[in-house]
């Protein structure tokens, strides 16, 4: 069976389903769109972060990360090769407002990063263009901060990610992440960085939020009255989605950091806190990929027409 | 493409029509438009011109291309090079040229010819209504008796075609959708999914309901019908005839219900019965006597007003003490208690008395209406059958059962009562043809004006020792026959001493491999033909089986001047229009196919029959002078098919003038809709017949050791347990029964791919419906794999759907799937094959009119747990 | 103006013919369904009752499936209401598709024939302008509609349970059906305002 019959015979099945799990975000090529939004969040935490600690290299792999996001973002698009098209309704689509978020963040990059680690270019970082480059960034990545998660707030298809908390939660993971990358990042560069204690600390109160968070969208989704909101968090702890929340994001996102920050399995150091970095960075990815593919369409089942 | 095609970047088509012709996806034969442009059907709608369809077609019809332009369509004639013939076994086939193939086919009818004509078998699918001109009438020129339509009939007709012919004329019975008011189904589907003008019910059912007619679905599954009924009554399987006896006996016996006037002038209810459940005759004119409370005499039923002629009361003829047939049956009907039909259908008493109050009272007994000016008798109550309830051993009690309802409260062929399919025709205004009328036959009972099967169902002929493959000439009431292919059919015929043996098959689409019962019955039949050649659009399971596949025209590529039959068939009941469609090309054919009807008139030639058939045929479409075929003359279809035309709308009205219109149409009379009144023809409310027919069929069968279990030729209907009502078997504890899907046709549409997809994605089509709390209770869950299998062991695969709308006992499979064959591969392994778990043999057919039994006792378990 | 259409229940019998003529109108590829058509059953044996809902894009007055669209490939025809795709500007993000709470909404990445061996020439014929890897829906047949002929499934129904009309004409049959038989929508809890209408069976 090729893979487009295969997903055709998943379809067919699918739609004889009182709950219709969406497969477009996150199956298939769908898996680009889950990286890039995971790419481009770190990313926008790794800015934030290099600019408030002023460390460069974190700065780099923020745009870096953010690129390899944008790249992302295309492989997962239907039509790339249009897509400058999106910018088209920034007045109501987060898709747009997101787009346009990326590219000011990539094109203040351009104009911000190079005089920073480079020498001998043709402009200075604290020149005009410089500046005007590290607004674009930083408003960039406010955009990219912010956007995420009210996509999926605006998917009023799929009542799980229609949550109020689900911006709050993104940005969230968008701070931890950052964090994760740059205890990644402080084991590759050389260069003075920062306390590794305060971001530390900043991580465990970024991870603490995120449960709470999470465990906040999870009750809403169960207590909220819709039965597709519930059947996701069931997706989620008991179904098809349970191994990779339970192997990824707890267990790789939550417990090994946990469990590495204990000191009790390796001597601390730079390569354990990259380490704790990687892990939870990973366990993001694995939240936001379970959470995604836990969508569940609203049914349309006429059993609906009874509570009419 | 030239150039300035290319150039041109919108080319406007060069060719861009909408052609009138007829469907063939089912055997309702809707009028349709094909858009062709450019040479492609881009879109097939209905014709909104005609009366068959109105302008709309089901699911299937507006999926007609998707089956035409199937790559998988057969365009070459195939011989086969391996002469072993079996399920598993692959025919090799190669390909060959027309020639051959035609020289090869003649050579072997030459000679069965020749030797004796009878060995030749002619069958034809029912799925395509046209195919029935051409093949009956080649059989009949032929000179062979063993023609057959495969699994139809013999699941679908035997009882429904003999009793509503025998009692409305006609091939079947429907509510009358624009007056009835209260319907009751027996295991029929009309105007919800399948059956007669199957499209056009559709949305007469639809106006009746929005008019508020009542309707009771008595049927063991709630599906298409049952869906939009008032009720929904769960029955046992096949149990129809005992709910509907214990309410003809609460109507008549509890609430006194019942129609006299029409009894006594419609019906033999007056005709007086002897002790020996014969009718007293008079001494001369061997007519049957009635009591004329008049003069208080017995007298010819000919000779005394009908509002005369006593109903009931005991009387004493010549020394002879008699009653009334009508007397008979109200004493018979007693012992239908409301409290035996619940042991037996499972339906609660006082359901049952209620939907007989509710029948007897709706029916408004001696009212009547005025339609179209014209003051006509009002029943507006309906209960009708088909192959649900008919397709069992008692098939001919449980449909005689059910029309008895409508004939003792006069409900018949009336405003709003059950209607036959236009019986009665006064044929075209202008030229006066296609008349036709019921007539009064041997004691006054109907026979039909007009008819399209083996033969009338009434007067039946005399059983004289068989010589007809299937025993039609011993089992008269039968139509078509299971012996052709039934297990033990070497063994009947040894018994009858048949003189000959079935040795060439002449096949058009029949799937019988699958259409029939358990697949390795009917292949081993099939392989013991000598010579087989099929008609086919792909190659079938049962294609598999032939020396020689022909590359068929589909309906998109033929012609036909009747499409339809005339007009008892799938031309809707009620008010309305008369309506003539033909079917003509819109494509030309792709490749080396050519149309049957053309390769059949060529084969005579080389055989050397031509006139023979020329003479078939006038006889069977009624040519007359001057359009009669003459002498050898070569005429092609087409000139067939004018002539025909010409015969019967005149001869400016010949082909040419159909292939613009598409259909012909005039309004219908109320006199012809609602004939009842108007012609004089009594029906048998009392089967007097049967005794005699019964009697000469056991002389015959019995010295030969066939036992002829006298209690199915009872004058008057009984409950009869079908094989699998006796059932002991441990864990055998569901009735397995199947239903016609919506979006299929028998074995036929699956390979569509349309058709399939919206199969897979309806949750019943290809899976096992199973009631949830049975289902439960044998730790059964939803979308398990399972076996089902019946009590000999033949078994099929499937998986379970759970449901609330099935009785505790059923196990309801639908439509004809589980196609094996790779000349299928879209329909291949859809579904699950239901006519595995059936029986092929006398004890599985109904000793009166053949019919299959088509329930099985089953168990079901899960495939893991049968190694 | 506003187009509506009306689903009559009562006498719908759930046959597929809205599906398939509506597949035959536009030759959506497999797994694109413009129509649809639901089952379901309620309650328990013996009484039970099944239900069929045909379902369609509702063209809904305020449609999430339009604010989604980061492209405008998803807008609203402003003279009838119809909500349409213009597959020229549509990237294939499928936002769209979250966004619309009926689920009538389909990415055709699929093989754009039935048949193994290929394209028929139907399919050729009917297909050639559509494209792949964007999203397709119903659009009311809008061709048919401004030609004058009405959608392929209402014109097809065998039950006539279709009716298509102007919602903003008070006397349009869609609008007096609606208001004597108590025509709903699906969810209107959204705040959607869908054009497709029910009537109670
Ligand atoms: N399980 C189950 N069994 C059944 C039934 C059921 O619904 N379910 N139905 C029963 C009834 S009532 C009947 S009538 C029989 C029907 O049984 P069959 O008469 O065998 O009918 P189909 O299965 O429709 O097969 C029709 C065949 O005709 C071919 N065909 C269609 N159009 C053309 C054409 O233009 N030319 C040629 N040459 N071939 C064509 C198709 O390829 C198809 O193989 O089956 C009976 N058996
Ligand atoms: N869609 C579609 N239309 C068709 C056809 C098709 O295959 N598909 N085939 C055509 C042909 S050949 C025919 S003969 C007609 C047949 O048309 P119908 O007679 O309407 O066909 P079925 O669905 O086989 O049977 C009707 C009902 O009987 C029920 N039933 C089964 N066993 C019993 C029983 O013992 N008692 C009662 N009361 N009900 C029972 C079934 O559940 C089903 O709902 O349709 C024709 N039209
Ligand atoms: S009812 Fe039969 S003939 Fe009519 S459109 Fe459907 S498949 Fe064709
Ligand atoms: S075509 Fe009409 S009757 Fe059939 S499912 Fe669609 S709306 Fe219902
Ligand atoms: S039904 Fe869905 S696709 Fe159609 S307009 Fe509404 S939101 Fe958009
Ligand atoms: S998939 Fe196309 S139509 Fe849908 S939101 Fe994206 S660009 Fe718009
Ligand atoms: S209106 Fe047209 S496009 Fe929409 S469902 Fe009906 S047939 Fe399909
Ligand atoms: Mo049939």
């Amino acid at each position: 069976m090729t893979e487009i019959s295969a997903k055709y015979e998943q379809l067919v099945q699918d739609l004889r389903r009182d709950f219709r799990p969406q497969r477009e975000w996150g199956e298939g090529r769908g898996l680009f769109l889950v990286i890039g939004h995971f790419l481009v969040g770190v990313a926008a935490g790794a800015w934030l972060f290099g600019l408030i600690f002023n460390y460069g290299p974190g700065l780099v792999a923020g745009f870096i990360l953010a690129g390899g996001g944008g790249i992302a973002h295309l492989a997962f698009l239907g039509r790339p090769e249009r897509f400058w098209k999106m910018v088209r309704h920034v007045r109501t689509a987060w898709i747009s407002r997101g787009f346009i978020g990326l590219t000011l963040f990539l094109a203040g990059a351009v104009l911000y990063l190079p005089p920073l680690v480079l020498a001998d270019w043709p402009w200075a970082a604290n020149s005009a263009l410089g500046y005007l480059g590290w607004g674009m960034a930083a408003a960039g990545m406010v955009v990219l901060i912010v956007y995420m998660g009210f996509v999926y707030t605006a998917s009023k298809g799929i009542p799980f990610w229609n949550s109020p908390l689900h911006p709050v939660l993104y940005m969230a993971y968008a701070l931890r992440g950052g964090i994760a990358a740059l205890l990644v990042t402080m084991a590759l560069f050389d260069a003075p960085s920062p306390s590794a204690a305060s971001l530390v600390t900043i991580w465990i109160a970024v991870t603490a939020i995120v449960i709470v968070l999470f465990a906040l969208e999870i009750q809403g989704a169960l207590t909220g009255g819709n039965p597709a909101a519930r059947r996701s968090v069931r997706e989620m702890l008991a179904g098809r989605m349970a191994v990779y929340f339970y192997g990824g994001t707890l267990l790789i996102g939550l417990v090994v950091p946990l469990a590495l920050l204990s000191g009790q399995i390796a001597p601390f150091g730079v390569g354990v806190l990259a380490a704790i970095g990687l892990f939870s960075a990973l366990g993001d990815f694995f939240m936001k990929y379970t959470t995604i593919r836990a969508g569940i369409y609203l049914p349309l089942r006429p059993r609906q027409l009874r509570h009419r | 493409m030239n150039m300035v095609n290319v150039l041109n970047k919108a080319p406007r088509p060069i060719d861009d029509v909408w052609i009138p012709s007829s469907c063939s996806l089912c055997y309702g034969t809707c009028s349709i438009l094909a858009h062709r442009v450019d040479g492609v059907v881009v879109k097939i709608e209905g014709n909104p011109e005609s009366a068959v369809g109105k302008g709309r077609l089901c699911g299937k019809g507006v999926s007609g291309i998707m089956t035409h332009y199937d790559p998988n369509r057969l365009t070459r004639p195939l011989r086969r090079t391996n002469p072993k013939k079996g399920l598993s076994e692959d025919p090799r086939w190669k390909e060959i040229s027309w020639d051959e193939a035609l020289d090869e086919i003649s050579a072997v009818l030459r000679k069965v010819r020749a030797e004796d004509p009878r060995k030749l078998v002619v069958q034809r699918t029912t799925t395509v209504t046209a195919s029935r001109v051409p093949f009956q009438t080649f059989a009949a020129a032929f000179g062979t008796p063993n023609f057959s339509v495969s699994g139809g009939g013999q699941h679908c007709g035997n009882g429904a075609h003999l009793i509503s012919g025998m009692m409305h004329a006609s091939w079947s019975i429907v509510p009358d959708f624009e007056y009835c008011n209260y319907a009751i189904y027996f295991g029929a589907s009309k105007g919800h999914s399948a059956g007669h003008a199957s499209c056009s019910n559709m949305g007469k059912a639809a106006d009746a309901r929005a008019r508020g007619m009542k309707m009771v679905v008595v049927d063991p599954i709630c599906n298409f019908a049952a869906a939009k009924a008032t009720e929904w009554v769960p029955l046992r399987v096949g149990t129809d005839a005992a709910l509907a006896l214990a309410m003809c006996n609460v109507m008549v016996n509890e609430l006194g219900i019942y129609d006299g006037p029409y009894l006594q002038a419609k019906t033999n209810a007056p005709y007086l019965i002897g002790p020996d459940k014969l009718y007293v005759r008079h001494p001369e004119s061997k007519q049957p006597l009635v009591w004329d409370t008049r003069s208080n005499t017995a007298r010819p039923y000919t000779e005394v007003a009908a509002a005369d002629m006593a109903l009931e009361g005991e009387f004493t003829v010549d020394g002879t003490r008699c009653r009334p047939s009508f007397h008979c049956l109200r004493d018979h009907l007693c012992k239908f208690t409301p409290e035996w039909a619940e042991e037996i259908s499972t339906i609660g008493a006082a359901t049952i008395r209620r939907l007989a109050k509710e029948f007897g009272t709706e029916a408004r007994v001696g009212s009547t209406i005025v339609v179209e000016g014209v003051t006509l008798p009002y029943r507006p109550v309906a209960a009708i059958a088909f192959r649900g309830s008919q397709g069992h051993m008692n098939s001919v009690y449980n449909f005689y059962a059910v029309d008895l309802l409508n004939h003792l409260v006069g409900a018949a062929d009336v405003v709003g009562s059950c209607l036959g399919f236009n019986p009665t025709c006064h044929g075209h205004p202008d030229t006066g043809k296609l008349r036709y009328i019921p007539s009064a036959g041997p004691d006054g009972l109907m026979v039909t004006g007009m008819w399209m099967g083996y033969h009338y169902p009434y007067p039946p002929s005399e059983p004289r020792l068989p010589t007809n493959l299937g025993l039609q000439d011993l089992f008269v009431l039968g139509m078509t026959s299971p012996f052709l292919d039934s297990t033990d059919r070497e063994e009947m015929w040894e018994r009858f001493d048949l003189p000959y043996r079935p040795e060439v098959m002449v096949n058009f689409g029949a799937n019988l491999v699958m259409s029939i019962a358990n697949k390795e019955a009917v292949a081993a039949s099939l392989a013991k033909y000598k010579f087989m050649v099929s008609f086919d659009l792909f190659l079938t399971e049962t294609s598999n089986f032939a020396d020689i596949v022909l590359p068929d025209c589909g309906y998109l590529q033929s012609l036909d001047s009747r499409s339809n039959f005339p007009f008892i068939f799938s031309l809707p009941a009620g008010m309305g229009e008369w309506c003539w469609p033909i079917r003509q090309p819109v494509l030309p054919p792709d490749g080396e196919q050519r149309h049957c009807a053309d390769v059949l008139l060529e084969i005579a030639d080389r055989v050397g029959f031509r006139a023979d058939l020329n003479a078939a045929y006038n006889a069977s479409l009624n040519i007359q002078a001057p359009h009669r075929l003459e002498g050898e003359t070569r005429y092609s279809y087409a000139q067939i098919c004018d002539a025909e035309l010409k015969n019967n709308f005149g001869i400016e009205r010949g082909l040419d003038w159909f292939k613009e219109q598409g259909v012909i149409k005039w309004k219908k009379k109320p006199e012809e809709v609602y004939w009842r009144p108007f012609v004089d023809v009594r029906v048998p409310i009392y089967w007097e017949f049967m005794l005699p027919i019964g009697a000469k069929i056991a002389a015959i069968a019995e010295p030969r050791g066939l036992k002829i279990p006298m209690e199915y030729y009872e004058p008057l209907p009984d409950f009869l347990p079908c094989t699998s009502h006796c059932c002991q078997k441990q864990d055998f504890d569901f009735y397995a029964f199947y239903y016609r899907d919506i979006v299929h046709t028998n074995s036929f549409t699956m390979e569509n791919p349309w058709l399939d997809e919206a199969a897979r994605l309806d949750p019943f089509s290809y899976t096992i419906a199973i009631n949830a709390t049975e289902a439960r209770k044998k730790a059964l869950h939803d979308g398990q794999l399972v076996w089902v299998e019946n009590e000999v062991g033949h078994k099929v695969k499937g998986r379970l759907k759970l449901t609330e709308a099935i009785h505790p006992e059923g196990i309801g499979i639908a439509a004809m799937c589980g196609h094996w064959s790779d000349g299928m591969p879209i329909a291949k392994g859809k579904g699950v094959f239901f006519n595995e778990l059936l029986e092929l043999d006398w004890a599985h057919v109904s000793p009166v009119n053949n019919n299959l039994d088509l329930c099985a006792k089953v168990r079901v378990v899960p495939v893991e747990a049968v190694p | 103006m506003r187009w509506g259409m009306v689903i009559d229940l009562k006498r719908c019998i759930g046959c597929y013919g809205c599906q398939l003529a509506c597949k035959a109108e536009h030759g959506t590829p497999p797994g694109v369904y413009y129509a649809r058509v639901l089952k379901d059953e309620q309650g328990q044996y013996p009484t039970v009752s099944n239900i069929s809902l045909p379902v369609l894009c509702n063209h809904c007055e305020d449609a999430p499936c339009i604010e989604a669209c980061p492209t405008g490939a998803s807008f609203k025809w402003e003279d009838d209401g119809i909500v349409d795709i213009d597959h020229d500007l549509c990237v294939g993000c499928r936002s769209c598709m979250m966004a619309c709470p009926y689920t009538n909404r389909y990415f055709n990445d699929q093989p754009a024939h039935y048949h193994q061996q290929g394209a028929t020439p139907y399919e050729a014929a009917r297909t050639a302008h559509h494209q792949s890897n964007v999203v397709m829906k119903c659009n009311f047949c809008r061709d048919r509609v401004r030609s004058g002929k009405p959608p392929a499934c209402v014109a097809n129904c065998p039950t006539v349970a279709r009716i298509f009309g102007d919602l903003d004409d008070p006397t349009s049959e869609v609008s007096r059906l609606i208001k004597e038989r108590g025509g709903f929508t699906l969810h209107p809890e959204l705040g959607t305002g869908p054009s497709v209408y029910y009537l109670p069976a």
